[in-house]
């Protein structure tokens, strides 16, 4: 005999949580997210539409069409100095959006978005003095050049000074095991070895916050494996660099994670750390806990029931 | 071999559908072909002309005229060129991204990554010519080099301003660069490239005369050719640098808004 957990199975309608004992999924951020010290990552009240996408002559009207598409709608968390906070949501949850309003790539509708004391609207420039983005794709390199080189290249973009990039670059490409990299063009190396190459420029200029969206999505399970190995013990325990990323790989969730912000269709609907979120919903797994909260299907979620 | 041609086809109509979906470069491309051929309309019926002699400037040949026009041509497209392809390499590579993270703000790597294709259309122009004094006759003695030089500089900021609302142009509609069309496009009749203007009709000769292309050639062959010194060009440099003036900081303003605009719209890296 096997159970289904769908959503009105949940001990209160999921339309009624915000109130209920799921009032960590408020939208009330004070009930969601204690205030916490030294932030790395303030975001407040976020909102972010986009406009409709046109198509033919129309077109030409694109770049000035109101946005109307909403994307994230008052999203409001903080991430801690030293903690990693996932991102979890189904494809166009927004996580994304909120990655690149952090990296200063989209401008928010309204709220604000604050790194390391820098508000990202209003002051760029510091923000991205203070942030490394991996967006998780292997584009992003010249690829007649050696990795050196592209590192050398990026590394000085970052004010880094070419003494600073010389004893730099071969002691993260060692860390990442990159040594091979160094001398090769970027179009003789494999996907694997882009993913941590972009890894290692996005920490080339020491960053105090790290933002990827979602990292190991073409690396092969070994070598993502070894990736995740690496940013729990070189990123967040050695250099305590607070991590937020997106990712739809549960296990790397639960490996990497402090806390774990569900969002569904722009709504962040819990923050909390995976434990309590698998608690709270009665879930046994984060997977069950993410359909839960969000009410997806939990066709996926079937699981034989003891007798 | 019918399997082979088949995917060609496949590919052509592929290619065709995406370039359908980019409508301003079908016709300005159509337009600019109309644009070529009036230019090599008027080369004929000038070289044909017994004006030639009495349009051209002093001393001069029909060669080194229309060798610094060709030349100097080469400069101008560099110069409106530059910034978009820039823009445009680094949105196809994936590079955009990566560098908008970086402490670099994007008017400044789009202008860095100019840097180079104004130099080595420097350095090309400079064989242009040399190949010219050397197995021409091109009279490269007669040049006053530092007028060049002021003229060049002249030139980059008043056509600068022209790529960079081009680059705004093309961070916001994705494709198609109607400032580099209309200069070059128009310039070519109409801002004696291979001719001089005083052939051309009337009302062309009234668009000659509000194109900045005209004053910059102007000013280049008299230092080339007639070696004038700066003061001697001040007309010429004066409108161009009036140019640069009102140009450069309305396309920085464009610039800013559009890149604004596509960070609102999310559409920045789009193709």
């Amino acid at each position: 005999m096997r159970r289904v957990y769908l959503t009105g199975e949940l001990p209160i309608p999921l339309s009624k949580t915000l109130a209920g004992p799921f009032a960590l999924f408020s939208r009330n951020r004070h009930v969601i997210n204690s205030r916490v010290p030294d932030n790395a990552i303030r975001i407040d009240s976020l909102f972010k539409s986009f406009p409709p996408a046109r198509t033919g002559w129309r077109a030409f009207l694109q770049p000035f069409a109101a946005s109307t598409s909403p994307a994230l709608r008052n999203v409001s968390l903080e991430v801690k100095q030293g903690e990693s906070v996932a991102l979890l949501g189904t494809n166009g949850a927004g996580k994304t959006t909120l990655l690149r309003i952090l990296a200063t790539l989209l401008l928010p509708t309204s709220g604000s978005a604050v790194i390391a004391g820098h508000d990202a609207v209003r002051d760029p420039g510091a923000v991205r003095s203070q942030l490394g983005y991996h967006a998780g794709s292997d584009l992003g390199f010249y690829a007649r050049l050696t990795g050196r080189e592209n590192l050398h290249f990026f590394g000085r973009l970052n004010h880094l000074a070419d003494s600073q990039l010389r004893s730099r670059i071969p002691e993260l490409a060692e860390r990442f095991e990159l040594q091979s990299a160094l001398e090769r063009q970027v179009r003789a190396l494999s996907s694997g070895m882009i993913q941590r190459l972009s890894l290692l420029r996005a920490m080339i200029h020491e960053p105090k916050v790290l933002l990827l969206d979602e990292p190991t999505r073409s690396l092969d399970a070994i070598a993502a494996a070894e990736f995740r190995s690496f940013l729990k013990s070189e990123v967040l325990k050695r250099r305590g660099t607070s991590l937020l990323f997106a990712s739809h790989t549960l296990s790397e969730i639960e490996l990497l994670a402090d806390r774990v912000a569900i969002l569904n269709e722009g709504e962040l609907v819990a923050l909390d750390t995976p434990a309590n979120l698998k608690s709270r919903s009665g879930a046994t797994t984060l997977q069950q806990a993410f359909c839960r909260f969000t009410g997806h299907s939990a066709r996926a979620l079937e699981e034989p029931v003891p007798s | 071999m019918m399997r082979a041609l088949r995917d060609l086809l496949l590919f052509f109509q592929r290619d065709l559908r995406i370039a359908s979906t980019y409508r301003s470069p079908f016709v300005l491309e159509i337009v600019e072909a109309l644009f070529g051929a009036a230019t090599f309309y008027y080369v004929a019926r000038f070289v044909d002309s017994p004006e030639l002699k009495q349009s051209l400037p002093h001393g001069t040949t029909y060669f080194a005229y229309s060798l610094v026009g060709f030349a100097f041509f080469d400069y101008l497209h560099a110069a409106l060129d530059s910034f978009d392809r820039s823009l445009e390499e680094a949105r196809d590579t994936g590079t955009l991204e990566p560098l908008l993270v970086t402490q670099v703000p994007l008017p400044v790597i789009i202008a860095g990554s100019a840097v180079y294709p104004f130099l080595a259309t420097t350095l090309r122009i400079a064989v242009y010519l040399g190949w010219g004094a050397l197995l021409f006759g091109f009279p490269l003695h007669s040049a006053n080099w530092l007028t060049v030089i002021v003229v060049l500089l002249a030139t980059l900021l008043a056509f600068s301003g022209m790529g960079i609302l081009s680059s705004a142009y093309l961070l916001l509609f994705k494709r198609g660069n109607p400032a580099k069309w209309f200069l070059l496009s128009v310039s070519g009749v109409a801002g004696g490239m291979l001719f001089p203007v005083s052939i051309l009709p009337d009302w062309l000769q009234l668009v000659a005369h509000v194109n900045p292309v005209t004053y910059a050639l102007d000013a280049m062959r008299s230092a080339l050719l007639d070696g004038a010194s700066v003061l001697q060009i001040a007309r010429p440099l004066s409108i161009l640098l009036l140019f640069a003036v009102i140009l450069l900081p309305l396309a920085m303003a464009t610039f800013s808004w559009a890149l604004r605009r596509t960070k609102i719209t999310g559409t920045l890296s789009h193709r």
